[in-house]
């Protein structure tokens, strides 16, 4: 069986687990607020950001800090505890299908969920922003020209985190571990995005990325491109380690 | 005897080492933040408690919130994993008791987990406030006795305002069958707490947006108010997954 089929089999094992509708609920959470909120975007004189900037700065600012992080952790645990009921792992495991193309059609589905939820956001932004720009009587909506391809990099920035999130998910089997590691793992991201070392935590990326921009839309914010040499080779080298850790150890504690 | 049993089921969960591990990790973060920039702090205007709580105390909140969540998910988890909730539906257990039984496990685990961090933080007061300590302490009392009682305080605070989430998470992992429906709701019920504005009392009475709050730098007449309202949150929690496991077992 190829990938692309093993991967179309663990989307059909999803449909009925509700994790879209997890995933909607989040985005409206989000975005809610900050369409009642949306009048404080006028107050930020002494940032030097123009409103609209800030409308979108600041909705997409809560999803990368916290909720999207966290929503991916889920994604993980639903991926790898919806085949533990009923052991159904065990009959996956038995069939002449090398583990590691498994655990890879899994990933896959885990990077496809991140990919919709952050078109999801894109899309609850332009709904969002003109629902603000309605109720203040200013035009909130930014160039898809811009958003689109900002919401391009977030998503391609988590990409480590993914391959992170999912490493923990395989290797520790513990669920409380596992969950407690990924979801502890988010909170220190708010302090290493102010450090040197920032481009060796994966969590942080697609936060970093998003107060780079910040920086670089308000005026007076101090701005610094971001640094790639450190940080590509790093990323990719901890994407493929923690990818191949994944794929050797998964299915390892139900073959004991 | 609820209790016993679910001690020991819990054994080979790793659910306390994750509450230790989860203490220690929350108790180290105000250790490095204090160490990494001492000057900044030290040179602020206010006690130690004050300013160490102001710094410190919302990322620990956070981590005691993700934890808690975990160890709810799980104290129903394993009920749930392999049907064993139908078993014990069929024992002479009463179910609300099955609830408390796991929500005794829940609360003195975080109860642990707060201690260690508040003696983080009474370290990081000794080490690095020591001369304001000394400096401010008031007549007839000892200096590291007054920072001791002000962490007491606060931590004594955060450990009841945290009680209604605590149980409110245990609820939801009692009525989800999966573990990452219960996640969901969890993680959402606190980004949604971090989103809502903090100005507005009765907002601020929102079960996860309590353990936000801090005692130090609070009146005196919030305190009560908020003591009040997480007492009363507790019960009346406890009080519908009563009635609610009622409702279930009529449709079960």
């Amino acid at each position: 069986m190829n990938i692309l089929t093993l991967t179309l089999i663990e989307a059909r094992k999803i449909k009925r687990s509700k994790i879209l509708l997890i995933l909607a609920a989040s985005i409206l959470i989000l975005w809610i607020p900050n369409i009642i909120n949306a009048d404080m975007n006028f107050q930020m004189d002494d940032i030097g950001i123009s409103p609209e900037n800030s409308f979108f700065i600041q909705g997409f600012m809560g999803m990368v800090w916290f909720i999207y992080p966290a929503v991916m952790v889920i994604c993980t645990v639903l991926l790898i505890q919806n085949e533990r009921t009923n052991n159904g792992i065990l009959k996956m495991l038995a069939l002449p299908v090398s583990t590691a193309s498994l655990c890879l059609a899994k990933f896959i589905l885990l990077v496809a969920l991140a990919a919709v939820y952050t078109l999801a956001s894109a899309g609850a932004y332009y709904i969002s922003a003109a629902l603000a720009s309605g109720i203040a009587d200013y035009d909130f909506i930014l160039a898809p020209e811009y958003v689109l391809p900002m919401a391009g990099k977030l998503f391609l920035a988590s990409f480590p985190m993914l391959t992170v999130f999912w490493m923990i998910a395989v290797l520790i089997t513990t669920p409380i571990f596992s969950v407690g590691t990924g979801l502890a793992s988010i909170v220190p991201s708010v302090l290493l995005i102010n450090t040197k070392i920032w481009f060796l935590y994966p969590m942080c990326y697609p936060f970093y990325i998003l107060v780079t921009e910040y920086g670089n839309l308000a005026k007076n914010m101090s701005s610094s491109p971001i640094e790639m040499i450190p940080w590509i080779p790093t990323a990719v080298a901890v994407s493929l380690a923690c990818l191949i850790i994944a794929c050797m150890s998964f299915g390892h504690a139900e073959r004991r | 005897m609820s209790l016993t049993l679910e001690l020991k089921k819990i054994k080979r969960t790793g659910f306390f080492p994750a509450f230790l591990a989860g203490g220690i990790i929350a108790g180290a973060f105000p250790v490095i933040n204090t160490a990494a920039r001492p000057e900044m702090f030290t040179s602020m205007s206010g006690s130690a408690a004050e300013i160490l709580m102001s710094a410190n105390y919302e990322t620990i909140a956070m981590l005691n919130l993700l934890l808690l969540t975990a160890g709810a998910c799980i104290l129903y988890h394993i009920e749930y994993a392999g049907n064993g909730i139908q078993k014990m539906q069929t024992l002479p257990v009463s179910e609300s008791g099955l609830f408390f039984g796991k929500a005794f496990l829940l609360v003195p685990s975080f109860f642990l987990m707060l201690c260690i961090e508040g003696t983080a933080m009474f370290f990081c007061g000794i080490h690095w406030f020591g001369e304001s300590v000394r400096a401010s302490a008031i007549a007839g009392s000892t200096a590291v006795g007054a920072l001791a009682a002000d962490f007491l305080r606060c931590f004594g605070f955060a450990f009841l305002l945290t009680l209604p989430a605590a149980l409110l998470l245990l609820l939801f992992s009692s009525l989800c069958r999966n573990m990452w429906v219960m996640l969901g709701i969890g993680i959402m019920c606190i980004f949604l707490a971090t989103m809502l504005p903090d100005d507005n009392f009765l907002i601020s009475l929102f079960p996860f947006a309590m353990p936000f709050q801090t005692y130090a730098g609070a009146d005196r007449d919030l305190v009560i108010r908020c003591i009040i309202a997480a007492v009363s949150e507790t019960l009346v929690i406890g009080l519908i997954e009563i009635i609610l496991i009622r409702i279930r077992r009529l449709f079960a």
